[in-house]
This record gives structure tokens, C-alpha cells and sequence, in this order.
């Protein structure tokens, strides 16, 4: 922000954000500062752990409806404050890093939700509503959003739409953006927009998807209509071990191609089923791939799937068949996986790349990365899995691991260092037919290959960018969008 | 420091989000600070320089959170990010940073300390200041125990360190630790009654953790219910309980659900689950003096996810949760000795 935040000049701008939302909800204090500064991306966190200061917010504005969002904006417009929305702060990309000051929007006040449509299976709600506490809300009315992302505790609906971000049931009830009927949307520019009410129709191109994964970046969505489903009847799962991960791979693209409901699979590669699933289940996995899928619904429709599925699995793949309780294993520690002691963690250099590809490239991209990340920084180990499936193909859940005593004691050369795995794979991914990323955005951390990826449909992309926010004070430097 | 016996907790919860959403403080003020993510990395930036106590608002949040300790049950480790609060708050109490009103509530605290006894025999009551204030739960308590045919003696007067752990004056806690102790060996008392979970708590975990000896057993009042064969006249009905911060996520004497089942209690789920706390920061055993604005904002929170509110009747373990619940939330909350009175 341009201001000084010792000048009456930022008092000025308090003032008239207090006047907006409410004295309680605007905190210039350190604490709150502090708090919106560090993520779930990495480098702030190493950053912490060195003891470095990240870079903070001015203001932090809890509004509590939308006409306040709108008021805010027209606040910020005026005096070209960069706004940051923040949901739940759980992100992996650095998405909601305040990084040239400013405002951070934390939408958490705008956490009400009104119910569910017993007649369409829908539900409203506000978007800074805490993705578990809408899914209790819709369960306690005997309905699921089938969100379950891992993230789920601590990431907010918002936050979902705003990096298409996806649940383990992706692969039957699809991904958020796929679950969304409609949104409501403050611009950059204050004005308050409604998206059509339902998601399929020939009235022109779809505003809905225009917004869905912009990042905080074209505007903020203040509320959505997503699609519930009931309860299933059962939900049964099971597991298989492969003699390595390109067998598994076949039998899951044919369980994909078969046209079968899977409603989750995964398909952990040789190392992260030794290393990581076993850890977690608690179990010895010692050679071989861990794919497990399962099938919810009527009971006699998940049981006739799950006869087909077997089929596949045990006949041509020769999987060995670890039963519904190896499958059980999988679904009863589906979050565990992401807990501290599980999941990797500083003075450990790690990241995620989330890659998607069709089946005829997915394994390409696999080996690529693969290969890249042994062969340049032989300290880091390379691990996979493949979750998310389509009929198409599948997303690479690729993560690399540096040990912490081989990541470098300078905050400076750990994060060249850590960016320049990242450089490496997914350029490597992207010359192999991959699209970063699936469900994780893009945020500060890939924003530098978006112009890569998108090519010369980027101008598109930027000029729109610039008809909602001329002043572009939504999210700068975020989704390859140029900072402030 | 103290906060040094929490190493797990500092490293491990400062980058982790998975008990967010149980942030009952957090969930009401919607605020990153007031969560064990923040807290904790807050409390590592103590090491490297980045945070320090003389930052007030970093104080306040140590002394803003409800302490249910759910965090630690929903977390598959158990860290132990509520021992990690009040390590830091026993740390900036050391370090002479506590808050003007954190510092007179523990000097009047201190200044308390004065128990009497009232009857005979070695079968007595704590009667905490919390529940002393309830004179429906005393009264209903006096019937429980005619109907159990125990006469107890009362005692009254004062804090026995529970209050003064929690703000983070420990030395002052072991004191009236040890001098509670001394005062129950004077009174030969054999079996002590303790309505308040919090005082179960003091007695049962911190004072052993004190090197304290208590000469007698403790037990709950709530267990006049099922352990004296006393008989009831009728079924206590639709209930809706409430699990207790102490219980739930300390030490489950499970006296609270074999009482409602003795009782014949139809137990309803109250609210979406249960994981998050509905006790509006009984944990924290006085934030009600500290923070009224939040207890208020917390009952406020558990009200809007009553089935009925106007109707439901909710059955709760302390004098502290039904004080909040129908002070602030406009609930109907009963405490178990209320509910098993109502019963006779």
C-alpha cells in the first residue's frame, strides 16, 4: 500500500473502512497482521521458521455482508488499496498472501447458510462459511455437499471457489466447480452481480465459470447455490496391490474406461506406498502400487459395481485383492494423511505438484517430473499418487521432499533452491501434455509458467482482467497478473 | 520458559490447520489469532525474535482462548496446543506482562483463600464460588444428597487454584493447592463431592501434577445419581446434553451419562456435532470475568444451533455452561443435578 501506515492519511482510510463494516471488524493490530501473513505455501513458512518477517496486511476487514464487500471495494477503488481475500488461509500457493499490503478481506463473518432445498437438493449459504461446518449443517439435514476435501477443517467455501479446489468423492460428484449452481460476486469496482441460477443453459458464455478459479483476482464471491446429494445408502471400498505403478495405472484407466461410478480412487506409486501409506495405515506395504476405489449408492447398485470392478482389478492387472478393509483403511484415515507427523513439514523443503493429464499422457508427465527431480537435485526424494480420476484421465498428486538438513540455511538460497525444483517439474509436466494444476490454483508460487500455459489465449485472459479491475487492486501479482 | 515442555505443539501446530474449524474463539470473532495455528507460530516467533510478550494484542489472544482442549482430541497426535496457552501464560505472568485485569482477578484469587467447613463427619461438599452463586443448583444438589441419605459437610470459601493455573500463576496455585489439601487433612474428609468440573479437574490432574496429596477420593456430584441407589419417581424425558469441556477432552469420569441413563434420559445430539465445545469457554474457568462480551458471543453461537431453542431442554455438567447457555443464549439449560432433582 502506498500509504504510510503512520500517516493521517491511513487513519483517513480506517476511518472510512470502520464506517463500512464495523470498528470490531477492521484490526490494524500486530497479532491479526501476523496472522494473515503466513499460509500453507511454503515459503512463508520457512521464512517464519528463520525468523523472517512476511510481508503483512494494513488493514485486516472481517465484512459482514455483501453490500459491506461492496462498500469496501469502492474504499479500495478510490484509493487503490490492493484487497487480498482470505477464507481460511489453508492455501498451498500462496494465494491469499497479502503481499503488497493493503487489505486482507477475511470472509469468515459471511458464514451463514440458509438451508437446504429439499426440492431442487440445493444449498445456499455465504462464502466464508468453514467448508465442515456447512457439510455438518447439510448432514444434520440428512444431505452431503460430497466435499471432502482434506482441507475441510480449516478452508472456507470461498476459498474452494476461488481455486476450484476438490473433495476424495471427486471422482463420482465432480469437483467444486462442478457442484456450483450460482454466484453472487462483488467487482473490483463495488457493483454486485448475480451469475445465471443454474449451471446448464445456451444464454451465452458462462459468467459462473468465469469466476470460479480467479483467485480472489477478478472479484469477490460473497455467495453461492451448490448442489447437495442425500446421504447413500452404502458406500463400500476396496483395495488392491499391484506389482508396480504402470500395472495399476492400466487397471484404474480401465476401471475409468469401463464407464463404471467410481466415487473416489487413488493409485499411490511403489515409494509412497512403502514410505507414506503404510506410516498411515499403520500397516506393512513393502513392495508393489496401493490403488483403492469405492462405489456409493443403493446398496445393490454398489454392490453389482463393485462385482465389475473386482473383474478389472483381478483379472488382465493380476491386483491382489487386500479386501473392503484394505479399502477401509484408505477412507478411515483419508485425513490423516495431512496431519503433522504425516504430512511433511518445515525445516523439510517439500511441494506438491498437482498436475492433471489425460490417460494417454498421465504417465509421461509421471516420468518427466520423476526423472527431473532425481536427476537435478538428487537430495530430494520423489513421490505420487494419482487421485481425482475422469473418464479421461487423472491428476498427479506428484510431491518432492527435501530432507531438512539438505535444504540450504539461507532463507535466500532455500527458496532459489525450492523454486528451482518447481521450474524444473513443471515445465517438464507442461512439455509432456500436463496442465498445472487440478485443484490446488495457481497463485504467487506458479503464476510465472501461467503465461506459459495459457499461451497466446493469455491477452484473453488479461483483458478481462483488466475490464473488471482497471485500477487492478484485486490480488495483485497473483495467477500471473501483474502486482502492484 | 514454560512453554519449552510444548515443543511438539509449537513446531507441529503452527503450520497445521486441521482443528480450525473447532476454534470456538475463532469462530466467533473470525480471526486468524485466535486459533492454535497462530498461536503457536506466534509463540515459536518468541524464539527468533519475530513475536514477543511485550506485544499486548499476542497477550490478549493468550488470554482470549477458551482452552475446551478440543483441538487436542480432534487432532490424530494430541498436541497439546491448550498446555502450550497456558505454559505461555504462566510465561508472561514470569515475565511480569500479564494484563492489569488478569492480575487483580489472580490477586483476588489469592486474597480468597479461606475455606470453612460447615457439618460433620468425613463426608463433605466443595461448594466452588461458581456454584455457590447457582442457588437453584445448590438447592437441587441439597436434595440429591437427602435422597441419597449423605449428609455432607459444606465447604465453602474460596479458590483452590484452579483460577489461578489457568491465568497462568502457578506458584500461587500450588499454594492453595497445598494449603486446600492441608485444610481437607484437618478435616478428616474421607470422600469429597465436587459439582464443578473444573474443580474435578484441579483436584484430579493438577495437583497430582503439583506433587499435591489429597487425603480423601473425589468424586462427582453428579454421581449421587447412580452410586447411592437413590430411587426416582419419574423419567427425566427429551433431553439434549451437553458434554463438558473437562470431561470430554480431559478425563471422562462418565458420570454425566450414566447419571441421564439412570435418569432415563431421552439423549438427543444437540447442535452438528460433536467435536466442536458448546461450553462456552468453561475450559478457561473464569473468561466469563475476563471476557463476558465472548461468553456472550459463544452462547450466542451454540443458541443458533438449538433444534428449538425456546423448547429444548439442554443438560449440562456446570453451573458455569447453564449460567452462559440462559444468561446469553436464551437457552433452557439445566445442570445434571437439576435435571436428577427434578426427577425425585
Amino acid at each position: 500500500m502506498k500509504v504510510q501506515t503512520d500517516s493521517y492519511m491511513f487513519e483517513m482510510i480506517r476511518t472510512e473502512l470502520t464506517d463500512a463494516v464495523g470498528d470490531a471488524s477492521v484490526d490494524v493490530r500486530f497479532a491479526d497482521r501476523f496472522g494473515h501473513s503466513i499460509d500453507y505455501y511454503w515459503i512463508p513458512e520457512m521464512w517464519h521458521d528463520r525468523g523472517k518477517e512476511c510481508p503483512k496486511a494494513d488493514f485486516i476487514v472481517h465484512p459482514g455482508s455483501t453490500e459491506e464487500v461492496a462498500k469496501v471495494m469502492k474504499i479500495a477503488n478510490q484509493y487503490r488499496i490492493p484487497v487480498v481475500p482470505w477464507g481460511g488461509g489453508s492455501g498451498s500457493q500462496g494465494g491469499a498472501l497479502p503481499i503488497y499490503g493493503g487489505i486482507v478481506l477475511d470472509m469468515k463473518r459471511m458464514n451463514k447458510c440458509y438451508g437446504v432445498d429439499k426440492e431442487s437438493y440445493t444449498v445456499r449459504c455465504q462464502t466464508g462459511i468453514i467448508a465442515q461446518h456447512l457439510e455438518w449443517n447439510c448432514n444434520k439435514e440428512g444431505f452431503s455437499t460430497m466435499h471432502l476435501p482434506a482441507s475441510i477443517s480449516c478452508a472456507t467455501i470461498g476459498g474452494f471457489l476461488a481455486h476450484r479446489g476438490t473433495g476424495v468423492l471427486s471422482t463420482k460428484y465432480g469437483k467444486i466447480e462442478d457442484m456450483v449452481m450460482s454466484l453472487e460476486v462483488v467487482t473490483p469496482s463495488g457493483e454486485i452481480i448475480r451469475t445465471l441460477p443454474v449451471p446448464r443453459h445456451a444464454s451465452g458464455p458462462d459468467l459462473t465459470m468465469l469466476f470460479l478459479g480467479s483467485e480472489g483476482t477478478l472479484g469477490v464471491i460473497t455467495e453461492v447455490t451448490l448442489k447437495v446429494h442425500p446421504e447413500p445408502e452404502a458406500r463400500e471400498f476396496r483395495a488392491y496391490i499391484f506389482k508396480d505403478f504402470h500395472t495399476a495405472m492400466q487397471a484404474g484407466a480401465t476401471l475409468m474406461r469401463s464407464r463404471l461410478q467410481p466415487c473416489a480412487m487413488r493409485l499411490y506409486d511403489e515409494t509412497e506406498t512403502k514410505t507414506h501409506v503404510s506410516k498411515v495405515f499403520g500397516i506393512d506395504l513393502d513392495r508393489g502400487a496401493y490403488l483403492v476405489f469405492g462405489f456409493d449408492g443403493p446398496k445393490d447398485i454398489v454392490a453389482l459395481q463393485m462385482k465389475h470392478a473386482r473383474k478389472i482389478m483381478e483379472g488382465e492387472f493380476g491386483g491382489k485383492d487386500l479386501g473392503a478393509k484394505g479399502g477401509e483403511w484408505w477412507w478411515e484415515n483419508k485425513y490423516k494423511f495431512f496431519y503433522p507427523g504425516y504430512m511433511f513439514h518445515v525445516p523439510q523443503a517439500f511441494g506438491t505438484l498437482d498436475t492433471v493429464a489425460d490417460f494417454a499422457h498421465i504417465e509421461k508427465v509421471y516420468w518427466a517430473m520423476k526423472n527431473v527431480v532425481n536427476k537435478e537435485f538428487p537430495d530430494a526424494r520423489f513421490i505420487g499418487h494419482f487421485s481425482h480420476w475422469y473418464e479421461w484421465g487423472c491428476m498427479l498428486y506428484a510431491r518432492f521432499i527435501f530432507p531438512g538438513d539438505k535444504v540450504p540455511p539461507n532463507e535466500r538460497e532455500a527458496a532459489a533452491l525450492y523454486n528451482a525444483v518447481w521450474d524444473k517439474a513443471i515445465r517438464a509436466a507442461i512439455a509432456n501434455g500436463g496442465v498445472i494444476n487440478e485443484h490446488h490454483g495457481v497463485g504467487l508460487k506458479l503464476g510465472r509458467y501461467v503465461k506459459d500455459l495459457y499461451g497466446s489465449a493469455m491477452p484473453v485472459l488479461e483483458g478481462i482482467k483488466r475490464q473488471l479491475d482497471p485500477n487492478g487492486i484485486m490480488n495483485p501479482g497473483k495467477l500471473g497478473f501483474a502486482g502492484c | 520458559m514454560h512453554i519449552d515442555k510444548f515443543e511438539d505443539a509449537i513446531m507441529n501446530c503452527r503450520f497445521c490447520f486441521m482443528c480450525r474449524h473447532l476454534s470456538a474463539i475463532g469462530n466467533v470473532r473470525f480471526t486468524e489469532v485466535d486459533t492454535p495455528r497462530v498461536r503457536a507460530a506466534m509463540i515459536y516467533g518468541l524464539r527468533t525474535g519475530t513475536n514477543s510478550f511485550d506485544d499486548e494484542d499476542f497477550v490478549d489472544a493468550l488470554y482470549r482462548q477458551d482452552l475446551s482442549a478440543c483441538c487436542r482430541r480432534n487432532c490424530v497426535n494430541h498436541y497439546d496446543e491448550n498446555g502450550l496457552a497456558l505454559a505461555a501464560r504462566a510465561d508472561v505472568v514470569e515475565a511480569g506482562k500479564a494484563p492489569e485485569a488478569v492480575k487483580k482477578l489472580a490477586a483476588r484469587f489469592v486474597k480468597s483463600v479461606g475455606w470453612k467447613a460447615d457439618g460433620a463427619g468425613d463426608v463433605a461438599w466443595f461448594l466452588d464460588e461458581t456454584t455457590a452463586a447457582d442457588k437453584a443448583v445448590v438447592s437441587a444438589t441439597k436434595k440429591l444428597f437427602a435422597a441419597a441419605k449423605v449428609s455432607p459437610k459444606i465447604i465453602t470459601g474460596g479458590s483452590i487454584g484452579k483460577a489461578l493455573k489457568v491465568l497462568g500463576f502457578l506458584p500461587e496455585a500450588k499454594a492453595a493447592a497445598e494449603q486446600f489439601a492441608a485444610f481437607l487433612k484437618a478435616e478428616g474428609v474421607k470422600t469429597l463431592f465436587v459439582s464443578n468440573p473444573a474443580a474435578v479437574n484441579a483436584l484430579k490432574q493438577d495437583y497430582p501434577a503439583f506433587g499435591v496429596k489429597l487425603p480423601c477420593d473425589v468424586k462427582c456430584t453428579a454421581a449421587l445419581v447412580v452410586q447411592y441407589k437413590v430411587k426416582f419417581a419419574k423419567a427425566a424425558g427429551e433431553v439434549y446434553p451437553l458434554a463438558d469441556d473437562f470431561k470430554k477432552n480431559y478425563e471422562n469420569c462418565g458420570c454425566m451419562e450414566k447419571a441421564l441413563a439412570a435418569l432415563k434420559a431421552t439423549c438427543r445430539p444437540f447442535g452438528t456435532n460433536d467435536g466442536e465445545t458448546y461450553c462456552c469457554g468453561e475450559g478457561a474457568v473464569v473468561l466469563d470475568r475476563l471476557h463476558p462480551e465472548l461468553v456472550k458471543a459463544l452462547a450466542e453461537y451454540v443458541a443458533a444451533r438449538a433444534d428449538d431453542p425456546k423448547r429444548d431442554r439442554i443438560v449440562v455438567a456446570s453451573a458455569y455452561v447453564k449460567n452462559a447457555l440462559v444468561k446469553y443464549g436464551k437457552l433452557k439449560a439445566v445442570t445434571i443435578e437439576e435435571l436428577a432433582a427434578g426427577c425425585l
